[in-house]
């Protein structure tokens, strides 16, 4: 090894990220190169200084208070004694915005989340509603319920891969933020892909208006995970990200996928939960679309989400539909 | 129907899954405020950055694999929920072709200077154009593995790899420049005034 190469692999080195053979060359060297051995020496020297003057930086500590608070919310987090210690990111947005952005540009992002909504609507069903029970006081559709997969729910979609892949996009976009490919817009990906995508986030946020749920609105838009494209809406619900999901079914020719169209248009309004990865999934379909709520909260909190977000959502998607 | 206080059962399975974080991801939380600190060049927005980081990591924590590097974990969390953040109000921070070419023309590499006070160090850092500066805190400080490093901020290894080698390399440049202008450089070398002298 000449010097020139080893200088330009020192770093690996110190960094031991070097294979067992180029190791065994660099020490070679090293044993016989003086010049060498005090290069490595300085770079050793240089990086100890660089971490030591880095991590006792007087700006680079955390306040002993913060410490203190952010140890007792995540312990009662823990416990559930409270919802997530967390500033949402809308908010964090916002702030950002405030120091980086002209006054007229956060009006407009006021006048945004005013028309939006932060806040969603109360649960207004006080315990599940029996299977049968289709009938909702406004004339609505109202979901069934069924704590258990059984065979007059849609389980060919809850089972499927098509709920797995709603959980992938659940974990890799709302949770990760690792999609390959960058969300678009919810209303343009509604122009150009799927006319049903168009007011769906109004139909998320104006359900039960009079009796809000504790939930808050994060964003909407459209992505794909694995080829599928979902319109994606991502709530926060108790501490916890929720993702509601809307995917066409209704395109292929598949005989299963005709004999799954047929059960969903005998039972339109069942909702099927199960359990894949970690996350509870809940579903209910129409005609021509799968949606799917996400997230990791208890089954009964992701059911309810369901639940009264359901019969607005199936009515708005039904509509536009049969407009086609 | 959802504001229902936590069961017994539910109490003790929390206090069982606190108990291994306390163990496992608070330990990391300074590093995890560094880190947070130079993303965002703010504290009040490092210490939302480094909360929401191990509010997520708490709720995932089940999917925290035992025996892997923990810290590494919730570094890569840390970037997305920046990534996530930075999404629609910055552009996204990328090398430019400017910074990659001034790091291809350090052709001659002059000694390692040594006896720095850590103002030039951490100078010489804040000098060093951000995606270089980035890694080599990740790597350097941090003491983070390629690899990790590579998944956290969700690059090609061989990128990352390239950047940390040109990264070490600017700033080895920017100390010796400096070095040479003071009048110092490897170890034993005598230090002159920093002021000029009358005469």
């Amino acid at each position: 090894m000449k010097c020139r190469e080893f200088r330009e692999i020192a770093d690996s080195y110190l960094s031991d990220e070097l294979i067992v053979e180029t190791n065994h060359d660099v020490i070679s060297h090293l044993e016989q190169c003086a010049e060498c051995r005090r290069e490595l020496a300085a770079r050793r020297e240089l990086r100890s200084k660089l971490r030591e003057a880095f991590i006792k930086a007087p700006e680079n500590q955390m306040q002993p208070e913060f410490t203190d608070r952010l140890s007792t919310e995540l312990h009662e987090y823990a416990l559930g004694k409270r919802n997530a210690p967390i500033v949402s990111p809308r908010a964090s947005q916002s702030s950002v915005m405030l120091r980086r952005t002209s006054w007229l540009a956060l009006a407009a992002c006021l006048v945004l989340a005013a028309g939006f909504g932060l806040v969603l609507v109360q649960q207004r069903i006080s315990k599940p509603q029996q299977p049968g029970n289709r009938e909702f006081a406004g004339g609505n559709p109202t979901p069934n319920y069924s704590s258990e997969i059984n065979p007059a729910i849609p389980v060919s979609i809850v089972k499927t891969e098509l709920a797995k892949s709603a959980v992938g996009d659940h974990r890799d976009c709302a949770i990760h933020f690792r999609l390959a490919e960058k969300p678009i817009d919810l209303e343009v990906a509604g122009r150009k892909y799927d006319p049903v995508y168009i007011n769906l986030t109004k139909a998320v946020l104006s359900q039960q208006a009079d009796a809000p749920l504790d939930a808050q609105f994060v964003e909407a838009h459209s992505c794909v995970f694995e080829g599928r494209r979902f319109a994606h809406i991502v709530l926060k619900y108790h501490g916890r990200l929720v993702s509601f999901l809307v995917t066409d079914i209704g395109r292929t020719k598949e005989p299963k996928a005709d004999a799954a169209r047929t059960l969903v248009d005998q039972q339109p309004h069942v909702i099927a939960c199960s359990q894949i990865d970690g996350y509870q999934v809940s579903c209910f379909a129409t005609a021509r679309h799968a949606i799917f709520i996400v997230s990791d909260l208890p089954e009964g909190d992701n059911l309810g989400l369901a639940l009264a977000l359901a019969p607005s959502v199936f009515a708005h998607i039904t509509r536009t539909e049969n407009a086609a | 129907m959802f504001g229902i206080a936590p069961k017994r059962e539910s109490l003790v399975a929390g206090e069982a899954q606190w108990e291994r974080f306390e163990v496992e991801a608070m330990p990391h939380a300074a590093s995890l405020f560094r880190i947070a600190l130079w993303l965002t060049r703010d504290q009040t927005e490092a210490e939302d950055l480094v909360q929401e980081t191990l509010t997520e990591a708490l709720t995932s924590f089940h999917r925290f694999v035992q025996g892997t590097n923990c810290r590494a974990w919730l570094v890569s969390i840390m970037y997305h929920r920046q990534s996530k953040r930075r999404r629609d109000v910055t552009r996204l921070r990328l090398v430019s072709e400017a910074e990659e070419r001034i790091a291809e023309t350090i052709a001659f590499e002059p000694p390692t200077p040594q006896g720095l006070t850590d103002e030039e160090v951490l100078g010489a850092l804040e000098r060093l154009p951000p995606a270089f500066q980035e890694v080599v805190v990740l790597a350097d400080i941090e003491e983070m593995s390629y690899k990790e490093i590579a998944a956290a901020i969700d690059v090609p290894m061989g990128t990352v790899m390239s950047r940390i080698s040109r990264g070490r390399k600017l700033l080895r440049a920017e100390l010796a420049t400096y070095a040479q202008a003071h009048g110092f450089g490897r170890s034993g070398e005598q230090r002159t005034s920093e002021f000029p002298k009358n005469g």
